[in-house]
C-alpha cells in the first residue's frame, strides 16, 4: 500500500489514495499563460529517489503549467472524458478521492483539472507497461495553473517518458487528436524490460520489501544490495554473495558435476564425452539404449535429442548436438519420466516444476505446423514474451522438434492421418508447480546435489517418473546442475499459484532477526546540523563501530575525511550505505536536499529536528514559509522505525505536533529544564535531555543523569549547549551509554588537525 | 623381461608412506643377475650415467634387470627434477618374478618414467640406441604439463606445512583441502567463499570504481564511451592526460595511458574498441605500478611492476638489444620464472614508434627504451618486491577496496609515485582490482624477496590449530571388522555426527546408502571423505584396496586391527603366509597420525606385534585380562580394553571406566564372545576420540544384533520359540568364534545350513564342517548356482569329507538351493531349539528368513 499523507494546508485536487481532496477552486491571482491554445507545459521533472514530502518511496515531481487549461476542468471539455476513458479503460480501476472503483471517472466527469488528470495517466501508462504502481498526488503551487504532480515510479527513465507521454495523451484526447496508445505503451513495455529489474530479481526484492529489508540497486542490471553497509548482502538475479564461483564453474562443467554427484551417492545417468558421430553409437552400445545426445556446455535443451534407439537417429542427434555450444557431445543413459526442475535454497528445496509432454492428434486435414497451432499454441499461458509461463512451439524455431517428427517420418507440412498422436516436445517448458507433491528422498537429493557442487542457490534438474514417490525405485537420476537458476517456472508457473521462492531467497540471506539494517540517523533542521551530525558519529565511532557521515562539513569515514565538499546530497548518502564496512551512518538532511533528491535511506533509528528553519533558498522549491516548511521537516521524523526515536528541540513551536508523527519512541531536548512540552513529556515517563546548572542531564522515567557540566567542554562545544543536546539525545537513543557519551564529548575535535602521516 | 600389472599406488602402501608405481616384473634366466648380461651394465650407464649404483637383492648378491629398472624409473624422474626418493625390488616366491615399486610425484610422469626405463633397458640389454635427452625432455614437458602450476603450488605446499590433507579436483588448479564437513576447495588463487558476484564486481571496472570511490578508495575520475568523439569529449571532460581502455579486458590488453592530445585519443580507441564493445575513458595517474596482494583482511605482498625496457649502448639496434636480454636465463616462456621474454611483436613497435624508434635504431649508451606501456610480467615486464615498504594507510586502502568488491583474495592495482606515501597525498589510486590474481610475482619475483602467500591463502582458509581433517577410524582383520565398522560409527552417530561409513556391503553417509557391494577399497574411502556432509568417517579397509592403490588418507586417527587368526584369501597377489598378510594389514596401524591411537587385539599375537609399527598410541584390547601383552601395556600406564565380572573395562593408568555387557545387547550379556571383543575393539576406539562414556553406553545399548545394523553378522530372530542365527561367516576362524558363541547360548538341539564358498581352498571348506560337526546334532548342506569355478557336487563332496568323523552330528541332508536348505531347517525347529544358517546370498537369505519368522 502506499503510503498516503493526510493532506497539508496547501489545496490537493486529487490523491489517488483515497484522502480527502477539495479543490480550491478561487484563482490566485491572473494566470500567467498567455496563449489561448490549450496546452500542458512541464516546467521541472526532478526524480525524488528517496522518501520525499510526498510519500515514502521513490517518485518523479514534475512541476506543469496547464496554462489556460486552469479555466477547463474536464467536464467542460466536449468529449474529453468519454475520448480518455475509451483509450484508457482500465482508468476506472482508480479509485481517487472518493474511494471505490470508478471513483478518478466520477472526478473527470464532476469536473477535474489537467495536472490531475495527467498523474493518473502517467500512472496507468506505467501499469500498462507492466510496471505495477500506485501511488500519485498533483497539488496546486504559489503560481495560478501550475501544479506540482508527482506519481510512483520504480525507474525514472519510465516515468520520466511516461510523463511526457502522458501529456501528449492528455493534450491528443483534449483536442480530439489522434493518438496510438497501443505504441506509447508498447515503447514503454520496452524501457521497463530494459531499465527495470528482471522479474526473478524484482521478486526477490519484493520478498526483501516485505521483511522490511531495504535496498539499493547497485547497477543498471540485476545487482542489488540488500541491506545497508555492513549488514547487507548482495544479489544478482538468483545469484547470492554467497554463491561461490567456484561452485559455479564446478556446475558448468557437467561432467565434473556429475563424476562429484555420483561419488556422494546422487543418481546420475551413465555418460560419455564422444568426438564423433561413429563414437557416439559406439558409446550408445557401451551403455545400452535408450541414449540422449546433448551437448557438453548447450544450455535451454538446445540440441539435445532424447530416447534414442537407432543408429541413424544417434547419428542425426549426434550432427545436431555437435552444431551448437562447442562441439564437444555427450551420449548418456536415457531416464524415462518428466524432467523436473527443483529449487534449493539454501539447504532445502524452496519449488520444484515439472515439465511436460506435448502431443498433437491429426486430422486428416491440417499440416503439422496448423496443428501445432490449434491444439497447442492456443493454449492462453503461451506466448513469446518471458512473462508467459509457457513459450510459443515454432517449428521452424526448434531443430529438435523437427528432429523428432523426421524420427516418425513427418515434416512440418506433412499431414497425419486423423487420429494420430504425434509427439512434439518430451520436456517443453518445466513450468507445472508441483512443489507440495516432491517426495522426501527427491528432495534430500536435489538439496545434497546442490551441496555437493557448492551453491546455495541452484537450480537441479532431475528426471522422475513420479516426484511424489521414492527416488530410487524409480530410478530417477540428476541431470544437471545449474547456478543463478532462473526463477519464473516457480513465481509464475502454468498451473496454479507461484511458490514463496523470493521469501526463501531472503531467509536464506537474513536469518529472522534481522533486518539488513544498521543504525542509521538523520539530522534535519538549520541549527548546527552538521556539527551535530559530526558529533553523533564521533559518538557512535568511539562505542566501536565504523561509523559513515555524510555532513556539510564533508564525507567522512570513522574519524577519516575522505571528501571535504558538502556532502549533504544523495550520492554521498549512498556512498555511505553501499560500503560494507560501515556499521552505523549518520546524515545531515537539509531541507533542500529532501526536496530536490529526497532522503538516502528509507527508514532511519533516529530522526533529530532541530527546529523548523525556513530559509529564502527554499523557494526555488515553492515552499515559501514556515508553515509548509513543516511538511518538508516532518519527513525525518516520517522514516523514524517504530523501533526507533525522534530527538526534538522541545524549544521549536511545532515540536509536538512532530512527535506526534513519530512511530517511534521521542526524546525532547531544551535548554529550559521548565519548557512545558519537556515537563509534560517528563510527567509521561518518557525521555528528555535538558541542561541544569550548566549540567546536561538525561532524565528518563527511574532516574536523572547528570552527565556533564558544560564548562569542562571545550569552549566551541560549551557554547553549543543546544547542539551537545541534540547529539547525545541521539547517542543515548542508540543505546551508547552515558559514561562514553561524556567521554566522547570531552573527546571531540570540532576543528582537527590534520593527521600527520 | 616383461613388465605386468602396471598400478599406480595412490596413498600409503605395503612399500611406504609415498606415492608409487607398482609393476610385476619377470626376467628370464638370464636377467637374474645382470652380471650374466656381458657389457649390459656398461651400455646401460654410456646411455644414463646419472643412474645410480646396483645394489644387489638377496643373499646370492645378484643384480636382476628389475633391479635397474627401478633404478632407472627412479633416476630419470630425478633427472627431471621431480622430487622422489623412494624405490625398491622384492622378489616374489616364483623364480625371476619381483616386484618393482617406484615412487612418482605425478602419476602420469611415473608411468611414463617406468616405460622409458624399460626401453632404457631394452636398448642396453640389445645395444639399440636411447636417447636419454630426449626422453628427460619429455618427462620434464609432462610434468610440466600436469603437475600444479607455481600458484596453486604454493597454497598446496602451504597446505601441507599445517598436515591439511588435499586433493587435485581437475586437470587444473581447482584442489580440494580438506575432508567432510570441513572441506574448502581453491582455484588457483580464488577461494570457494568468493562470490561470482564479486568476481562480476572487478571484471567491472566502472561499478568497481563506484564501490570503491563509496569506501573511500581514491580512483581515477572517468567514464564509459560510446564512440570516438564521445570519448574525446570525455577526455575533455576528465582533463588530459587520460587513458583509454576496454571496458572488462584484461591483461592490460588494448589500454593506452598517457594520452595527450586527440589524434593519440582517437588511435587508442579504435584500439581499445578492438577487444571490447565498451571503452572506457579516465583520468591519466602518473607514476608507477603497483600489485598490492590483499588475502582476507591483511595486505600480504605489494610488488612494483616496471615495463619491459632495454638500455642502449650505442652500438646495438633495439631488436639486437631485446634478443640479448632475452638470453637472460631467468627469462622463461611462460608463467614459471621470475621473468618472461620481452615480446617484440606490434605492439612493442607501435611503443617504440611513439618514442622516435624503429627495431634498427641504434639507442645512445645508456638511453633507456620501453618495449611496453604496461607492465604485465607476461609480455616482458619485471616485478620488484616492495611489501615492506607500503605505507599502512596505502596498505589499508588496498584491504578496503578487496572488502568493498568482496574479493577473499584480490590484487589491487594502484598507481602512485611512491608506495612509501598515502595515496592522497600524491594524486595516486587504484585503477583495478583483480579476482584470481596471479601470484608468481610476489612468490618468485624478478628483484627483491618472495613473499609467503600459499601460507596466507591457506590461513584464511583454515584458522590457526585446524587443518581440515575430520576423524579417520580404519579398520581391518579377518573376521568381525564389518561389526565393528558399524558399531563405531553408530557409536559415533550417537553423539549427533554424520558418519560415513564403508564396508564390505557398501558406503553410508549419516545412515543412507549412497553405494552398495564391496565398498572396502580406497575408492569408496575417498568418496567418504570428500562428501560435504561427513563428520567423522569409519572406513573397513580390506586389504584388496591396499594392494590395489594403497591408502585413501595419508594418515588416520584410529587404526582398528581386530585380528588376523590363521588368515583368508590366502595366496592371492603375492600374499602367501600369515605374516605377509600382517605386514599387509598393518598398512594401516603404520599410519596412524602421531597423536592417534592403534586398537590392536592383544589376543592375537600377530596383531599385538604390530604396536611396535605404530608411531602413534596403543590401546589392547582382550577378553583376558591376564593377557601378558596387554597386562604389560597397562602396567605402563597405558590404555587397554578387557572384560571383568560381568563389565567391559577400559582402563588407563588408574582411571577406569566400566560398561555392563548385559546392557549391550549385540554380546548376548557377554555370550557371544568375538561380539564382546568386537565391542571392546569398537570402544577402545571411539574412546580414543573423546566421546564422552554417557553417550558411549547409550550407543552400546541401542546397537541392536539384527539386519538393521549388520545385515549378515549374527542376525538373531526368534521363530516360533526357537532360535534363529543368519550369519556370513566364510572360513574357520569365523566358525570356530560361531560356534563358540552357539554354544554358549542355551538351546535343546542345535542344527546349522552350510554350504561352502568354491574359491576357498578344499581344505577350508573341508575344516568348515568339521568344526560344525563338533557342536550341532543337525546339518543341512546345500549347494547353489554360485559355484565359482568349481564344478557340481565338488563343494557337497568336500563339506561331507569334513562331517566324516562328527561327533555331535547325528542328521545331515545335501539340499540343493540356499531357499530350500534353510526352509528345511527352519520347518523342522521346536520351540526351545537353536538353528545357525550360514547365509550366502546375503540380502536375500535375510528377507527370506525375515519373511518366515513373520508369517510365524
Amino acid at each position: 500500500m502506499p503510503q498516503a499523507r493526510t493532506p497539508g494546508p496547501q489545496p490537493v485536487i486529487g490523491e489517488n489514495t483515497g484522502g480527502t481532496t477539495n479543490h480550491g477552486g478561487a484563482p490566485y491571482g491572473p494566470s500567467y499563460c498567455m496563449t489561448q491554445q490549450k496546452t500542458i507545459e512541464i516546467v521541472r521533472v526532478t526524480h525524488l529517489r528517496g522518501p520525499n514530502i510526498w510519500t515514502y518511496r521513490p517518485v518523479i515531481e514534475a512541476w506543469v503549467d496547464i496554462g489556460s487549461l486552469e479555466d477547463h476542468p474536464s467536464n467542460t471539455l466536449p468529449g474529453f472524458v468519454e475520448r480518455l476513458s475509451a483509450w484508457l479503460p482500465s482508468l476506472v480501476e482508480h479509485e481517487c478521492s472518493p474511494g471505490v472503483r470508478g471513483g478518478f471517472l466520477q472526478r473527470l466527469y464532476e469536473g477535474t483539472w489537467a495536472a490531475h488528470i495527467l498523474e493518473h495517466v502517467c500512472l496507468e501508462l506505467q501499469n500498462l507497461a507492466g510496471m505495477r504502481t500506485g501511488f500519485g498526488k498533483a497539488r496546486e503551487t504559489s503560481q495560478r495553473g501550475v501544479y506540482k504532480i508527482a506519481f510512483r515510479t520504480r525507474q525514472p527513465d519510465v516515468g520520466e517518458r511516461a510523463l511526457h507521454l502522458g501529456r501528449g495523451l492528455v493534450l491528443a484526447a483534449i483536442h480530439n487528436t489522434a493518438f496510438d496508445v497501443a505504441a506509447a505503451v508498447a515503447e514503454l513495455q520496452e524501457m521497463v524490460d530494459d531499465l527495470c529489474l528482471g522479474p526473478s530479481t524484482a521478486h526477490i526484492v519484493d520478498a526483501a520489501t516485505a521483511r522490511h529489508i531495504p535496498h539499493i540497486r547497485l547497477t543498471a542490471g540485476n545487482l542489488v544490495q540488500l541491506g545497508y553497509g555492513s549488514a547487507q548482502r548482495r544479489i544478482w538475479t538468483a545469484e547470492t554473495d554467497q554463491t561461490s564461483a567456484i561452485a559455479e564453474e564446478i556446475a558448468s562443467d557437467k561432467d565434473m558435476t556429475k563424476r562429484m554427484l555420483q561419488a556422494c551417492g546422487v543418481p546420475v545417468p551413465h555418460g560419455v564425452l564422444v568426438g564423433s558421430a561413429a563414437e557416439a553409437w559406439d558409446a550408445a552400445q557401451s551403455i545400452g539404449t535408450p541414449v540422449v545426445i546433448k551437448p557438453y556446455d548447450g544450455n535451454h535443451g538446445r540440441g539435445v535429442s532424447l530416447d534414442l534407439e537407432s543408429r541413424t537417429d544417434i547419428e542425426a542427434a549426434y550432427a545436431l548436438a555437435h552444431a551448437q555450444g562447442s562441439g564437444q557431445v555427450i551420449v548418456e543413459q536415457f531416464i524415462r519420466g518428466n524432467e523436473h526442475r527443483l529449487l534449493v535454497v539454501g539447504h532445502q528445496v524452496a519449488a520444484a516444476a515439472r515439465g511436460t509432454t506435448l502431443y498433437v492428434t491429426g486430422d486428416g486435414v491440417s499440416t503439422m505446423n496448423a496443428l501445432i497451432d490449434q491444439q497447442i499454441n492456443n493454449d492462453p499461458r503461451r506466448g513469446r514474451a518471458e512473462s508467459f509461463p509457457l513459450n510459443v512451439v515454432e517449428l521452424h524455431d526448434s531443430p529438435e522438434v523437427i528432429l523428432e517428427l523426421e524420427r516418425v517420418g513427418l515434416k512440418p507440412d506433412s499431414v497425419p492421418e486423423a487420429g494420430r498422436q504425434v509427439l512434439i516436445q518430451r520436456n517443453g517448458n518445466v513450468a507445472f508447480d508441483v512443489s507440495a507433491e516432491i517426495h522426501p528422498s527427491v528432495a534430500h537429493a536435489a538439496a545434497l546435489a546442490a551441496r555437493v557442487v557448492g551453491l546455495d542457490i541452484a537450480g537441479v534438474d532431475m528426471v522422475l517418473e513420479n516426484c511424489a514417490l521414492p527416488l530410487l525405485a524409480q530410478r530417477g537420476a540428476v541431470i544437471e546442475v545449474n547456478a543463478s537458476p532462473g526463477l519464473l517456472a516457480h513465481i509464475k508457473p502454468a498451473n496454479g499459484s507461484g511458490q514463496p521462492v523470493g521469501k526463501a531467497i531472503i531467509s536464506h540471506l537474513f536469518s529472522s532477526s534481522h533486518s539488513g539494517r544498521i543504525p542509521v540517523v538523520g539530522v534535519t533542521g538549520s541549527q548546527n546540523t552538521g556539527r551535530i551530525a559530526r558529533l553523533i558519529a564521533w559518538l557512535v565511532h568511539i562505542s566501536g563501530k565504523h561509523v559513515g557521515l555524510a555532513c556539510s562539513e564533508g564525507l567522512y569515514l570513522d574519524s577519516r575525511r575522505v571528501d571535504a565538499s558538502d556532502s549533504t546530497h544523495r550520492d554521498a548518502g549512498e556512498r555511505i550505505l553501499i560500503n560494507r564496512t560501515v556499521e552505523a551512518a549518520v546524515f545531515e538532511n537539509p531541507c533542500a536536499t529532501i526536496l530536490g533528491e529526497g532522503l538516502a535511506y528509507d527508514k532511519c533509528d533516529v530522526g533529530v529536528v532541530t527546529d523548523i528553519g525556513w530559509s529564502e533558498g527554499l523557494a526555488h522549491f515553492d515552499i515559501l514559509d514556515a508553515e509548509q516548511c513543516f511538511k518538508v521537516t516532518r519527513t525525518q521524523i516520517d522514516v523514524v522505525l517504530p523501533s526507533g526515536t525522534a530527538v526534538i528541540n522541545a524549544a521549536d513551536a511545532q515540536a509536538r505536533e512532530l512527535a506526534d508523527l513519530c512511530d517511534g519512541a521521542v526524546i525532547f531536548y531544551a535548554l529550559d529544564p521548565a519548557n512545558p512540552i519537556l515537563l509534560q513529556h517528563r510527567a509521561q515517563g518518557h525521555k528528555t535531555v535538558f541542561l541544569r546548572d550548566d549540567a546536561v542531564v538525561l532524565a528518563s522515567a527511574t532516574q536523572d543523569i547528570v552527565l556533564l557540566r558544560l564548562p569542562h567542554l571545550k569552549p566551541a562545544k560549551a557554547a553549543q549547549p543546544e547542539m551537545v543536546m541534540a547529539a547525545v539525545a541521539a547517542a543515548w537513543a542508540l543505546g551508547i551509554t552515558p559514561e562514553l557519551i561524556a567521554a566522547g564529548l570531552r573527546t571531540f575535535e570540532s576543528n582537527p588537525q590534520k593527521s600527520p602521516y | 623381461m616383461e613388465v605386468t600389472r602396471i598400478r599406480a599406488l595412490r596413498g600409503p602402501n605395503l612399500w611406504s608412506h609415498h606415492t608409487a608405481m607398482q609393476a610385476v616384473v619377470a626376467c628370464d634366466a638370464a636377467e637374474c643377475d645382470v652380471a650374466e648380461l656381458a657389457g649390459f651394465e656398461t651400455r646401460l650407464r654410456q646411455r644414463f650415467p646419472e643412474i645410480s649404483a646396483f645394489q644387489p637383492i638377496g643373499q646370492q648378491g645378484q643384480v636382476p634387470v628389475a633391479r635397474v629398472l627401478e633404478l632407472a624409473a627412479l633416476g630419470l624422474q630425478a633427472q627431471a627434477g621431480c622430487p622422489v626418493t623412494f624405490s625398491c625390488t622384492k622378489p616374489t616366491l616364483e623364480v625371476g618374478v619381483f616386484q618393482v615399486v617406484v615412487e612418482y610425484s605425478e602419476e602420469a610422469v611415473g608411468r611414463m618414467a617406468m616405460d622409458l626405463a624399460a626401453q632404457l633397458c631394452a636398448s642396453a640389454r640389445a645395444a639399440t640406441a636411447f636417447d636419454v635427452q630426449a626422453a628427460l625432455h619429455q618427462l620434464r614437458d609432462l610434468d610440466e604439463e600436469v603437475r600444479l602450476g607455481p600458484s596453486t603450488g604454493s597454497v598446496v605446499s602451504a597446505a601441507l606445512a599445517r598436515q591439511i590433507p588435499y586433493s587435485r579436483m581437475t586437470e587444473g588448479s581447482m584442489v580440494r583441502f580438506g575432508w567432510g564437513r570441513k572441506q574448502r576447495r581453491i582455484q588457483a588463487a580464488e577461494i570457494d567463499a568468493t562470490s561470482a558476484i564479486a568476481e562480476a564486481i572487478a571484471q567491472d571496472k566502472e561499478l568497481s570504481k563506484k564501490l570503491l570511490h563509496a569506501a573511500g578508495v581514491p580512483v581515477p575520475l572517468g567514464r564509459s564511451v560510446r564512440h570516438a568523439d564521445d570519448a574525446w569529449q570525455a577526455a575533455q571532460e576528465i582533463g588530459l592526460p587520460v587513458v583509454v581502455k576496454p571496458l572488462d579486458g584484461n591483461q592490460g590488453k588494448g589500454v593506452t595511458v598517457n594520452i595527450q592530445d586527440e589524434a593519440a585519443l582517437r588511435a587508442a580507441y579504435a584500439v581499445a574498441a578492438g577487444f571490447r564493445d565498451h571503452v572506457l575513458v579516465e583520468r591519466y595517474m602518473p607514476g608507477n605500478d603497483f600489485r598490492l596482494l590483499v588475502v582476507g583482511e591483511r595486505l600480504v605482498a605489494a610488488a612494483r611492476r616496471d615495463p619491459p625496457s632495454v638500455a642502449g649502448d650505442g652500438v646495438h639496434t633495439v631488436a639486437q638489444l631485446v634478443e640479448r636480454v632475452n638470453q637472460d636465463p631467468r627469462r622463461g616462456d611462460g608463467h614459471a620464472t621470475s621473468l618472461t621474454k620481452i615480446r617484440f611483436d606490434e605492439i612493442a613497435l607501435a611503443c617504440l614508434r611513439k618514442q622516435g624508434f624503429d627495431a634498427d635504431s641504434v639507442p645512445d649508451k645508456g638511453q633507456r627504451v620501453n618495449l611496453r606501456n604496461n607492465a604485465n610480467l607476461s609480455t616482458g615486464g619485471s616485478a620488484t618486491d616492495v611489501t615492506d615498504d607500503v605505507h599502512p594507510e596505502v596498505a589499508a586502502r588496498a584491504v578496503a577496496a578487496a572488502q568493498m568488491v568482496g574479493l577473499h583474495i584480490c590484487g589491487v592495482d594502484m598507481v602512485c609515485e611512491t608506495i612509501l606515501r598515502p595515496l592522497e597525498e600524491q594524486g595516486g589510486g587504484v585503477v583495478e582490482v583483480n579476482a584470481a590474481p596471479g601470484l608468481r610475482m610476489h612468490l618468485n619475483p624478478s628483484f627483491g624477496k618472495g613473499r609467503a602467500v600459499g601460507e596466507a591463502i591457506i590461513s584464511s582458509l583454515f584458522k590457526p590449530g585446524h587443518n581440515g581433517r575430520i576423524p579417520v577410524v580404519a579398520v581391518t582383520g579377518t573376521n568381525g571388522k564389518t561389526t565393528t565398522v558399524r558399531l563405531i560409527s553408530h557409536l559415533l552417530a550417537a553423539q549427533g555426527w554424520c558418519v560415513g561409513m564403508t564396508n564390505t556391503d557398501g558406503v553410508y553417509v549419516g545412515g543412507h546408502c549412497i553405494d552398495t557391494g564391496d565398498c572396502s577399497g580406497p575408492k569408496s574411502a575417498r568418496n567418504v571423505l570428500h562428501h560435504p556432509d561427513v563428520d567423522a568417517a569409519v572406513l573397513e579397509t580390506a586389504r584388496g584396496g591396499v594392494l590395489r592403490e594403497g591408502l585413501a588418507f595419508d594418515y588416520c586417527d584410529v587404526a582398528v586391527v581386530t585380528n588376523v587368526g590363521t588368515g583368508d584369501h590366502l595366496g592371492l597377489n603375492y600374499i602367501t603366509t600369515v605374516d605377509e598378510l600382517a605386514v599387509l594389514k598393518r598398512v594401516i596401524v603404520q599410519n596412524v597420525a602421531p597423536k592417534g591411537m592403534a586398537v590392536l587385539n592383544a589376543a592375537d599375537p600377530v596383531v599385538a606385534a604390530m604396536a611396535a609399527k605404530c608411531k602413534g598410541d596403543v590401546t589392547f584390547f582382550a577378553l583376558d585380562q591376564f593377557n601378558p601383552v596387554m597386562a604389560t601395556h597397562r602396567a605402563q600406564g597405558r590404555p587397554v580394553v578387557f572384560v571383568e565380572n560381568g563389565q567391559i573395562v577400559a582402563a588407563k593408568g588408574a582411571h577406569k571406566h566400566y560398561l555392563e555387557l548385559k546392557d549391550i545387547p549385540v554380546t548376548h550379556g557377554g555370550a557371544i564372545g568375538f561380539q564382546v571383543e568386537n565391542v571392546m575393539a569398537s570402544v577402545a576406539a571411539v574412546w580414543a576420540l573423546g566421546l564422552d562414556w554417557a553417550t558411549l553406553r547409550a550407543g552400546l545399548a541401542s546397537f541392536r544384533p539384527d539386519q538393521d545394523n549388520a545385515a549378515g553378522r549374527f542376525n538373531v530372530f526368534d521363530y516360533r520359540g526357537a532360535t534363529v542365527i543368519a550369519d556370513y561367516g566364510h572360513n574357520p576362524d569365523a566358525m570356530v568364534a560361531l560356534v563358540n558363541a552357539v554354544k554358549a547360548m542355551p538351546a535343546s538341539r542345535r542344527s546349522v545350513v552350510i554350504s561352502g564358498a568354491g574359491d576357498r581352498r578344499d581344505e577350508d571348506i573341508r575344516q568348515i564342517t568339521e568344526v560344525l560337526g563338533a557342536a550341532f546334532e543337525e546339518v543341512v548342506m546345500y549347494e547353489d548356482q554360485c559355484q565359482r569355478g568349481r564344478s557340481d557336487g565338488e563343494v557337497m563332496a568336500l563339506l561331507r569329507e569334513g562331517l566324516a568323523g562328527a561327533t555331535v552330528t547325528t542328521r545331515q541332508h545335501e539340499i540343493y538351493g540356499e531357499f530350500l536348505a534353510i526352509d528345511t531347517a527352519m520347518d523342522a525347529l521346536q520351540a526351545g531349539e537353536l538353528c545357525l544358517i550360514l547365509v550366502d546370498q546375503v540380502e536375500a537369505a535375510l528377507a527370506h528368513i525375515a519373511r518366515k519368522v513373520q508369517a510365524g
